[in-house]
């Protein structure tokens, strides 16, 4: 019995002490928790990363066609089906895009992520870092990661949400344009003073002074546009803050095509603010970038030439109309497309393709439909909807995928061993500085630094063209000469909007509604912001 | 004359069986003569019911008119016992002629049910549990634990396909919770979370299924999916006793895709006025998915068991191993299971300690790339060969996504081992007063050694950029790159429980009230997924596979980087209890349980970690009313409720509640490629657990003097606060999600579970019983105040070419989980082109994704049903089992992305598509033309065995059977197979991932020495 007590306290004993033991808490000792990081100079570099890295995400994709194909710069038809992806490129094209739009909404969803990444590395580099200069410029440098991509925000949908604090859920309705344009432009000269002057590798890919210049620039040339009020005078003090840093020049005639290279960095000239891509780059959360042009651009029948990695599937070309800038045949520029027969980089071999009578064209009735059919390919300027007009669709044969004539400006990536390429994308660029002010001119303000837009524009002719300089510019010159100098570069349908010229008839499109200058208010947003209201006329 | 009824433990029967046999050996002692009659609950006369004195070897047997002898004094306790009735013990008094009268257990009233920290007799459940003896598990070449189950439970759904290398689909009265964690909760001989892959189907005594929250609520914030108790043999007093058990079986393709073949494909396209690319046609004619599968599986199985007690101890020991092909080239499951359970009592028998210990190593290799290999083989023209004339894999790569998938399949290897080691260590120790004290400890290790290689064949072939992985939905594809030379990756990661369970005991009997009281306190520790992975690429050879990574050279790869897999895959919890139950019954006719667990986990929230799951359950046995006691339909009837709260803690990364940040990839800084890391998971400081409610009803009846038996459970079932990803605007948050409590489900259901004895003569006995569930399943909210981004959101997109976009199914509230919503398919337009109702009910051929879908049916099944016979005749006896599903709807993906008309002559069509006209580019279009009834029914499983109870001196008992499964399906799907997985997010979606349903003939024997 004695025994037993003995046992029944030893138990009770047990029973208790584990009683007595509810501690639950598990320290976490395999995680960057906010206690350990960021904590010194090269963490804090590290933290500001996802800002950039989600600037990069969907700058030459979703941004790309969103500025491109609602333009007559690109055009992206079916072929036998292939690329028709439930209308999501067609709408673009005809105007006829919804609220569901795929693009619309993934371009929402790139920027949304680009503005949230930039609150969230201001909020934990605010918190974590010692005042002084470094804090003062990495923050500056957000800020500008932030203002740029409000400004692509703005570009698109016109109005949209003012959200700047990071983990405050509370819903916000749209702001209008015109205070998204306040807000930005006091941003951007908020964080003017704490910007870098200096332009070298230490800066690239980051926003220095001169990106706040060139970023000014651009708001107050589409100031009448996008508020009514007209800012052209502002726009030239921008451009030249820019310009009499002398930090830039053009490249020669000889180097321009070497600038979208994928070889292309920090040596190049003309790059004041420019998204750097890597094939290399790590990836994770979706964030990284997709430098993918060649996949859209390439014939597969120049994968080897172009010594490629992998086949292209090239579904993308411009239209004819754009082409038509293109009519100085001594203009350099012209070189950054392919047209017409195709040779192989020696200039003399031609580029063949081996099929069927009946894989060249699909339409081909003969009886010999089987029988072996070897042609040189040519690239052809007309879309020619042969397979079905409703569906956009050119057929799936050779004839549809030598359709439209290619730009390969950010040259294809022999080097990469993915579709990624290693093309850096400029978002401003010194040309862009140039033919800025010049319009700036013409649109009103006034000439200063004793440049003429005529000045301006034969600078800019010297290095692209050996034709000789113009006697008279004028704002279609303007256009056209930026057609010629941007194609690509994500400024088309900026440029159209403010030459009147958006509501214009391309292509197959005759959509001339003027409330399409802005996208709708994607789905995706309305679904998890529901205080928003939906853009006018959609 | 006092008749006592009471129930032995599971397996007493065939103890007996031995005692029985072994009969002859026991001396007879003298004593007064106690003879009589057993009868079976019609009144007729029993032969061969063993009977025996209780702590006497001392058995006989009733002979053929029910008459038995056996020498007894006043005092002892006859216990007549035979297979398939509830033992009866009867206490010798005056009377010397006695008449028993033996029940079936065949609804097992009478059992002794495994609950959660005790045990308790089935008549004094107050709760739904539904128990699975051995002899009724699903037979077949089984090494999953779900698949035993499957049809056997009513409310438990479980959907398997023919992959030996993944286990079964398993949920109970419907999903309760949008988390990836839907399965049950599996508790092995008192071990909570234990890993059901260490147990070998043949060890398993019994299963029971707790399904209402007055049976699972003890294991509070665990048991939201319901718990199942898996108990496995132990050592009983006696002689020692092997036995063997062992099986061969084959597998063979029971249907295919009815894809054309070369000359159905070439006359479809001339008669289209199209032709195949002389690259593709090679005269061939190649049935692609013959080239990915063996013509036959074979599968093999041997448990040899041993176990033996004195009067202080027992042991039981065993050793299994199974080794299954799958019907898929490059895919099979080896594993050994070894095991061991000792009892020793000590202290005048007042102490017992046991140790289990158990160890399961599992090989298995799946066919690499396993969901591509099955599209491409339905994908591949007939027209092309496997090899060319040179012997090397015929490859056109000029077509997009287009592989030869035996290539795929012979290029590559991918291959997991596992082990599982449990060890438990128990004491339990008699009290004075009624109590018993008991304490646990128990530990768990899984680990796994991954390793996948893909050749250079790979890297020269499918590098091109069309390569995309093809996951089952609803993850979305991805590209996939197979570095150059061969690349290789590596994983190895263990997990380890340690748990400490420890409770008190009191069972008193007080005139007519009875109490049984528990009240305990239960630590638990994980780690998981300590270890890491590695990955390489440009190795010098091929042939050395995964398994030397150090001969590769990465460097010379500029853009390779090295995978290390999930970052967030290590974590540690801490799961700690306290928890009491009480169960009273007041002449065992009202019984009331009533218990509650305070549950604490650091999974959750600083500001939410501790969380109470009561639960109360009631019952009314009245047949010990008056009012029963003068009619004769029922022996049993008992009226159960029961109302409980459970929770689930799992499902989700241990660190979900707080801020974390992780390497989200590299940015361009100072002229190099810079480590960007960031917040990876936001903080949540008030993340709980989800709570389900669950009420349940519930009645069992045995009637007809045992011939029927049944139970009816209605139950409501409610989540609340259902933890889910929630969508956030990226602006807010950018990694775009937050897991949050918000939102909440319905299951409403009615089960039947009903068993009969038809025909008992004395040579044929049919007992049959049949279970149907039905379920009504509704996700009733999807908000959180914060994140209103939880409702319609469209998910599972296959990504099949052209449909960029199109997704099948929606979350959203008023509907079920799973719920379909795609184009709806208004027919061909004039020119024969596959049209759609647009949102407007107009016509459209360029329908808008989203806007134009419809609400097109649900995956959830309105009624599943078993339905099990037993035929003995003699020696032989017969199974035959069907199961049933019914009113479900199956999105056929697969079907919809082989309904290419226009692309004949780059991928193969089915030959159902041959009446479609190329000119119809859209037939192809997920909608609800490709949506299809997915009701089946199947003759699972028919088995045939012969028993002989005595061969010589030596054998006890022999078994041989041979068994059949799957042996016909009766349905309307016109995929492979309706049996669809029913689990997860993408319930019911077929999408090109459908691994081969097989055909199993088996042949086994099981020897007792």
């Amino acid at each position: 019995m004695k025994k037993l007590l003995n046992y029944i306290g030893l138990s009770g004993a047990i029973v208790l002490g584990m009683t007595a033991c509810h501690k639950i808490d598990v320290p976490v000792t395999t995680q960057l928790i906010p206690e350990i990081f960021p904590q010194n100079s090269s963490q804090f570099v590290q933290a500001a990363g996802p800002a950039y890295m989600a600037l990069r995400g969907g700058y030459s994709l979703e941004y790309h066609f969103m500025q491109s194909l609602s333009t007559d710069e690109g055009i992206l038809p079916a072929r036998g089906g292939n690329w028709y992806d439930n209308r999501n490129y067609i709408d673009l094209h005809f105007h006829s895009w919804t609220k569901d739009h795929p693009f619309s909404n993934s371009a929402w969803v790139y920027l949304s992520k680009a503005i949230g990444a930039s609150n969230q590395a201001l909020s934990i580099l605010g918190k974590a870092m010692p005042d002084g200069n470094d804090k003062v410029m990495a923050l500056a440098e957000l800020k500008m990661v932030r203002a740029v991509s409000y400004f692509m925000f703005m570009d698109l949908f016109g109005n949209v949400p003012l959200d700047t604090v990071y983990g405050d859920y509370t819903a916000r309705d749209k702001t209008p344009r015109t205070e998204v344009f306040k807000f930005i432009e006091a941003e951007v000269k908020g964080a003017l003073p704490g910007l870098s002057n200096v332009v070298s590798t230490a800066t690239y890919g980051r926003a220095t002074k001169y990106t706040a210049f060139a970023l000014l620039a651009k708001m107050y040339l589409n100031a009448e546009y996008y508020t009514g009020t007209p800012r052209y005078n502002d726009c030239v003090a921008y451009c030249d803050s820019v310009i009499s840093s002398g930090k830039y020049s053009l490249e020669p005639i000889g180097t321009y095509l070497q600038m979208f290279y994928p070889t292309n960095g920090p040596s190049t000239k003309e790059f004041i603010f420019s998204i750097p891509y890597d094939p290399a780059a790590g990836t994770a959360l979706n964030l990284n970038g997709y430098m993918y042009h060649a996949r859209y651009d390439v014939p597969r029948s120049e994968t080897g030439k172009f010594n490629l990695p992998f086949t292209p599937s090239a579904p993308r070309s411009t239209l004819p109309e754009y082409y038509a800038n293109f009519n100085d045949a001594n203009d350099v520029r012209n070189k950054q497309w392919l047209t017409g027969l195709q040779f192989m980089n020696d200039g003399t071999t031609p580029v063949t393709v081996t099929t069927t009578k009946k894989g060249y064209d699909q339409f081909y009735t003969g009886s010999d439909g089987n029988a072996p059919y070897t042609y040189q390919v040519e690239l052809t300027p007309n879309i020619v909807l042969r397979q079905s007009v409703p569906l956009f669709d050119l057929g799936n044969d050779e004839i549809a995928w030598n359709i439209g004539y290619r730009n390969i400006k950010f040259y294809p990536d022999a080097t990469s061993t993915s579709r990624n390429q290693n093309n850096d994308v400029p978002m401003f660029r010194y040309s862009d500085i140039i033919l800025m002010k010049a319009e700036a001119i013409l649109r009103g303000g006034n000439a200063t630094l004793s440049q003429t837009p005529l000045s301006l524009v034969n600078s800019l002719r010297a290095v692209r063209t050996t034709s000789p300089a113009l006697g008279s510019v004028n704002l279609d010159f303007i256009y056209a000469e930026r057609c010629r100098e941007f194609a690509w570069e994500c400024w088309h349908r900026n440029d159209m909007i403010r030459f009147g010229k958006y509501e214009g008839a391309w292509g197959f499109k005759t959509n001339n509604e003027t409330y399409r200058r802005i996208f709708p208010i994607p789905t995706v947003a309305t679904t998890l912001n529901p205080a928003l209201t939906p853009n006018p006329g959609y | 004359m006092r008749l006592l009824c009471r129930s032995l433990p599971n397996g007493a029967g065939i103890h007996l069986l031995l005692l029985l046999l072994l009969s002859p050996l026991y001396m007879l002692a003298q004593s007064q003569e106690i003879s009589g009659t057993v009868k079976d609950s019609t009144g007729r006369p029993m032969a061969g019911i063993s009977v025996s004195i209780k702590g006497k070897n001392l058995v006989t047997v009733s002979k053929s008119d029910g008459k038995f002898n056996i020498p007894a004094q006043t005092g002892d306790v006859l216990v007549f016992s035979g297979i398939y009735l509830e033992d009866q013990e009867v206490l010798i008094g005056s009377k010397t002629n006695l008449d028993v009268t033996m029940r079936t257990s065949a609804l097992t009233m009478g059992d002794v049910v495994v609950v959660g920290y005790g045990k308790s007799s089935r008549k004094n459940l107050t709760s739904a549990i539904t128990t699975v003896k051995p002899e009724d598990l699903n037979r077949g070449a089984i090494s999953d634990v779900g698949q035993l189950l499957q049809g056997k439970v009513p409310g438990l759904n479980i959907t398997a396909n023919g992959d030996p290398t993944k286990t079964a689909a398993v949920i109970l009265r419907g999903a309760s919770t949008l988390n990836s964690s839907q399965s049950p909760f599996y508790v092995i001989d008192n071990i909570p979370g234990a890993d059901i892959s260490a147990i070998a189907p043949d060890d398993i005594v019994s299963i029971d299924v707790l399904k209402d929250a007055a049976a699972t609520a003890i294991y509070g914030n665990r048991a939201a999916n319901g718990v199942i108790m898996i108990t496995t043999k132990r050592g009983r007093k006696g002689p020692g006793q092997v036995t063997y058990s062992g099986y061969v079986g084959l597998e063979k393709v029971s249907n295919s895709l009815d894809v054309m073949d070369a000359g159905q494909l070439s006359g479809f396209l001339s008669g289209n006025g199209s032709s195949f690319s002389p690259n593709d046609d090679k005269g061939a004619n190649t049935d692609w998915q013959k080239e990915i599968q063996r013509d036959n599986a074979f599968s093999h199985n041997h448990n040899l068991s041993f176990s033996g007690g004195s009067d202080h101890g027992s042991y039981s020991a065993s050793i299994n191993y199974f080794k299954k092909e799958g019907i898929l080239l490059g895919s099979d499951l080896t594993r050994i299971i070894a095991r061991l359970a000792l009892e020793q009592y000590a202290l005048n028998d007042k102490v017992k300690f046991s140790l289990n210990v158990s160890n399961s190593n599992t090989n298995a290799n799946a066919t690499p790339n396993r969901n591509v290999v099955l599209l491409q083989s339905v994908r591949y023209l007939p027209v092309s060969p496997v090899y060319n004339a040179n012997g090397s894999y015929f490859e056109n790569l000029t077509g997009t996504g287009y592989f030869n998938p035996l290539a795929l399949i012979n290029h590559a290897a991918d291959n997991t081992k596992y082990n599982t080691l449990i060890g438990n260590f128990a004491t339990q120790v008699k009290l004075p007063f009624g109590l018993t004290y008991d304490l646990s400890l128990s530990y768990q290790n899984n680990t796994s050694l991954h390793g996948e290689f893909y050749d250079s064949y790979y890297g020269k072939n499918y590098n091109t950029a069309t390569f995309y992985n093809n996951p089952d939905p609803p993850l979305v594809h991805s590209i996939l790159n197979f570095g150059s030379n061969g690349s290789a990756l590596r994983n190895t990661y263990q997990n380890t429980n340690k748990i400490l369970e420890t409770f008190f005991t009191w069972n008193r009997k007080i005139n007519d009230h009875s109490i049984n009281a528990v009240l305990g306190y239960s630590w638990q520790e994980n780690v998981v997924g300590d270890g890491f992975q590695s990955s390489t690429t440009n190795f010098p050879v091929d042939n050395v596979s995964y398994n030397n990574l150090a001969l590769s050279n990465p460097y010379a790869i500029g853009s390779y980087r090295v995978n290390f897999g999930d970052p967030n895959i290590y974590y540690k919890t801490r799961l700690i209890s306290d928890f009491a139950r009480l169960n009273y019954n007041y002449k065992e006719k009202y019984l009331l349980q009533a218990s509650v667990r305070r549950d604490g986990g650091s999974v959750f929230g600083s500001n939410d970690q501790w969380g109470y799951f009561p639960a109360v359950g009631v019952a009314w046995r009245m047949m010990e009313e008056d009012f029963m006691k003068n009619q004769n339909i029922f022996s049993d009837l008992k009226l159960r409720a029961s109302y409980g709260v459970t929770g689930n803690s799992t499902g989700f990364s241990a660190y979900t509640a707080q801020l974390i940040s992780g390497s989200l990839g590299t940015f361009y800084s100072n002229g190099a490629q810079v480590g960007a890391y960031g917040p990876t998971q936001a903080e949540n400081l008030n993340l709980q657990w989800e709570k389900t409610k669950t009420a349940n009803i519930g009645l069992d009846f045995t009637a007809l003097h045992g011939l029927l038996s049944g139970t009816i459970e209605v139950y409501d079932k409610k989540t609340t606060g259902m933890i889910y990803t929630y969508d956030v605007d990226p602006i807010l948050l950018p990694i775009g999600g937050i897991v949050a409590n918000g939102g909440s489900m319905s299951n409403k259901g009615i089960e039947l579970g009903l068993s009969a004895t038809p025909v008992r003569t004395s040579n044929f006995t049919w007992t049959t019983s049949v279970n149907l569930a039905h379920n009504k399943n509704e996700i009733t909210s999807l908000t959180n105040p914060l994140f209103p981004g939880g409702d319609s959101i469209r998910y599972t997109q296959p990504e099949g070419g052209g449909q960029t976009g199109s997704t099948l199914q929606i979350r959203k509230s008023g509907r079920p989980l799973g719920q379909f919503f795609t184009l709806d398919y208004a027919g061909k337009n004039a020119t024969g082109v596959s049209q759609y109702y647009n949102a407007s009910k107009g016509l459209t051929v360029s329908p808008a994704i989203g806007a134009d879908y419809v609400y097109a049916g649900s995956p959830q099944p309105k009624l599943l049903v078993g339905w099990t016979n037993t035929l003995k005749y003699k020696n032989f006896d017969l199974n035959v089992f069907f199961r049933g599903v019914f009113g479900n709807k199956i999105f056929n993906a697969t079907r919809a992305d082989l309904f290419r008309p226009a692309d004949a002559q780059r991928t193969n069509i089915l030959a159902d598509a041959a009446g479609e006209s190329p000119a119809d580019i859209n037939a192809y279009k997920y909608s609800t033309r490709f949506i299809e009834s997915g009701t089946y029914v199947r003759l699972d499983n028919a088995t045939i065995g012969y028993n002989i109870d005595k061969l010589g001196n030596y054998v006890k008992r022999i078994r041989i059977y041979a068994s059949v499964n799957n042996a016909f399906v009766i349905t309307n799907y016109s995929g492979i197979d309706p049996e669809i997985n029913q689990g997860g997010m993408s319930p019911g979606v077929d999408a090109n991932n459908f691994y081969p349903k097989t055909r199993t003939f088996l042949f086994g024997v099981n020897v007792a020495l």
